[in-house]
């Protein structure tokens, strides 16, 4: 018997417990945090616990939503899922997601863990839990002064992911240079997905493109079409890396007010199978999320009319694209991090018909990022280019002011723009404009106040089985 | 018409420093006075002679060893438009780039472009974090912000520094000073960015610029308000 890991296990409850009587905090990664101050190799002893397997999503944007995407649809087939919803996704998180789900003996009883763990964090994650998949979804410049720069991120997900044993399989976004190269330099097996890229896509958002250079030989790379960010049909023209073609590929994919749809193939089946997909959250790169999930339940045998089907219920997490609605208004909530996340968003609000009001909350605690400078690597010209869009900009968090200088550089006239750095006052201000919408946008710790207060004011759309997708 | 080279943004496109290219624009075509600015990437043409102020930036460590590459074949072009009066500001890698050299941890020296006498070594941790400097801009004490984010520790020897440290490491942790001056070569860590936070060191660069051209230099004031409340805001939290 491990009397450190009783221990902590009895104080990680004990957390737990307090934390959900204060009502304070939601207690996604303290019981942990507690738990592995005592018993630092705690993770040790669910590795090989859960009877299914592991899968670890991992990347830049995107895996809250892939991982929880998969968990639902894993739940619905009936498995007993072990998974950090609420995007706590290092070490401390996935501790607690342990924790919760187990004995005091650390005795887990469930078919899969399904985990979304922090590029910077897999290192330290992979050490003691291997997981028999990963997920990786895309890479993108994100807070410097914690992660350093990209080249550092990636180099270390891929030592990683060469420490892990052999029979690993990697579920892989086939558009991403960053991330395609993983399947070479591992030299694991790989199933890709990605978007076909048709010509309609038009991408304008190309200042902040990573991945000019090829990997393996640095040539500036080529692309007939880029997606978004430097995601696209990549081809290297010195030593012929380039984008493969995906296993499960969407086309004609179409994201409005009512969310995203999409024709699947499967390229790698003999009898061409084809689906359709339909998400209920806005974006492109939610289509991306969802043929991540999607291919990953195939290959864990899942029927692919379950998963599509479980995919057109799916609830967005906080602030993944939430959608509120106050009187007639329809509100979107959107967590915000970094420049390739929001110019998505942009995206979206340009995809809006009506006028908007605006409020964004930019806050620079750790995990925020203390460098907020990266702001001005997001396109927020494309606004100034649609000023009949947009009623009124609201600004608030810590670093309210220099939102608002980032917008008027970027040419949004200063009488559109307001500064409130209380949330309440703001949303209040938001949800009181004379738009016939409400766009929110808030960095990690703005979020959680922000989605509460809405909450309070707004009721939350949430959507059910009512749309079903056709199956074909 | 003034000219602004914005040195190599394909490459060096890190911290969101083309905020500072952005405040150089906007800041002259607010006032009326035409500007324009050109891209130049590697291997691409560039006559420094022709520009009225030249932004580099700084970028990740492949990408930093690119552009010194690619200068190194232009310096003699670039020292010369210096000696000229050549408005320039050089951010993080881009300033380490101008001194002498830059020295690992192993103890190995990458040399630099040498326009400026002096020099970097790799620090044991990097100095991370918001910045408050006390600069003197034309005969006036003027307070800047940024954030700072850098590995090396730079040595300016006689060099004037762009401002005294008052919240922050600076330079090196070590001497209370930030940035570097030389001519109208204005050096800095400062990330932010510096321009767009700092409108009275923007104007001051406008200035120097206009000068050099012989055209009038007087500036009209433009409406700063939620430029002044930003810098101030920053100011009063860090130093209370």
């Amino acid at each position: 018997m491990n009397l450190r890991l009783i221990i902590g296990m009895v104080a990680a409850k004990l957390a737990m417990y307090l934390s959900k009587l204060s009502g304070r905090g939601r207690g996604s990664s303290l019981p942990g945090m507690v738990a592995l101050r005592i018993c630092p190799d705690l993770l040790k002893h669910y590795q090989g616990q859960p009877r299914k397997g592991v899968i670890m999503t991992t990347g830049t944007n995107g895996k809250t939503t892939t991982s929880n995407m998969l968990a639902d649809i894993l739940e619905q087939d009936g498995y007993r899922v072990v998974t950090n919803r609420e995007g706590a996704n290092l070490i401390t998180g996935v501790a607690t997601a342990f924790i919760k789900a187990s004995t005091l003996t650390a005795r887990l009883n469930c078919d899969y863990a399904v985990l979304e763990v922090d590029e910077a964090a897999f290192p330290v994650v992979t050490r003691w839990i291997k997981p028999s998949r990963v997920m990786v979804t895309n890479f993108f410049r994100d807070q410097l002064d914690r992660y350093g720069e990209l080249d550092t991120t990636v180099g270390k997900v891929l030592d990683a992911l060469n420490k892990l044993p052999g029979e690993v399989k990697l579920i892989l976004n086939a558009d991403d240079p960053l991330v395609a190269r993983l399947a070479r330099e591992t030299g694991k097996v790989t199933i890709y997905y990605g978007v076909r890229p048709d010509a309609d896509f038009s991408n304008t958002a190309a200042f902040s493109r990573e991945a000019k250079f090829c990997p393996f030989c640095g040539s500036a790379l080529v692309y007939n079409i880029y997606i978004y960010g430097q995601l696209g049909d990549f081809k290297c023209p010195q030593c012929g890396f380039a984008r493969m073609r995906p296993d499960i590929e969407a086309v004609d994919v179409i994201s409005d007010e009512a969310g995203t749809k999409a024709t699947i193939y499967d390229n790698s089946s003999s009898g061409r199978s084809v689906w359709s997909l339909y998400i209920p959250v806005q974006g492109i790169y939610n289509i991306y999320n969802g043929l991540a999930a999607f291919t990953t339940a195939l290959s864990l045998g899942i029927l692919p009319e379950k998963a599509v089907l479980c995919l057109t219920t799916y609830t967005p997490a906080t602030g993944r694209m939430e959608s509120f609605r106050y009187g007639n208004k329809q509100v979107t909530l959107t967590l915000v991090k970094n420049p390739t996340g929001f110019n998505q968003a942009l995206t979206v609000l340009l995809a809006q018909k009506g006028r908007q009001d605006i409020m964004i909350a930019i806050n620079d605690n750790d995990a925020d990022g203390r460098d907020i400078s990266w702001l001005w690597d997001v396109d927020f010209e494309v606004l100034a280019q649609y000023p009949e869009q947009f009623n009124r900009f609201i600004c608030s968090g810590q670093r309210a002011e220099e939102m608002a200088l980032r917008l008027k550089y970027a040419g949004v006239p200063t009488i559109l723009l307001a500064t409130e750095k209380d949330y309440r006052r703001a949303i209040n201000a938001a949800l009181q404009g004379e738009g016939v919408a409400v766009g929110m946008m808030a960095t990690y710790t703005a979020l959680w106040p922000v989605e509460k207060i809405l909450g309070q004011k707004a009721e939350r759309v949430s959507y059910h089985a009512n749309r079903m997708s056709s199956v074909s | 018409m003034l000219t602004v080279c914005h040195l190599y943004p394909d490459l060096l496109n890190l911290y969101g420093d083309r905020g500072n290219v952005l405040a150089f624009m906007r800041r002259c075509s607010w006032r009326g006075l035409p500007v324009q600015v050109r891209e130049v990437n590697l291997g691409g043409a560039v006559e420094f002679a022709e520009y009225d102020f030249l932004f580099i930036g700084g970028g990740s460590d492949r990408e930093q060893a690119l552009m010194a590459e690619d200068l190194k074949n232009r310096v003699d072009a670039l020292r010369m438009a210096v000696d000229n009066g050549l408005v320039v500001l050089a951010i993080c890698g881009g300033y380490q780039l101008l001194g002498r050299y830059y020295r690992t941890s192993q103890g190995r020296e990458i040399p630099g472009l040498g326009l400026l006498d002096f020099y970097t070594e790799a620090g044991d941790k990097r100095l991370i974090g918001n910045v408050v400097l006390e600069a003197e801009l034309a005969g006036k004490k003027t307070k800047l912000v940024g954030f700072e984010n850098h590995g090396g520790k730079t040595f300016i020897n006689g060099h004037k520094p762009l401002g005294s440290v008052l919240y922050g490491h600076g330079n090196n942790g070590q001497d209370g000073r930030e940035g570097a001056r030389y001519k109208n070569v204005f050096c800095s860590y400062l990330h932010g960015p510096l321009l767009p936070r700092n409108p009275i060191l923007t104007d001051y660069l406008i200035t120097l610029a206009l000068e050099r051209k012989g055209y009038p230099s007087k500036l009209n004031a433009l409406d700063d308000e939620l430029e002044n409340i930003a810098n101030q805001a920053m100011v009063d939290r860090l130093l209370g």
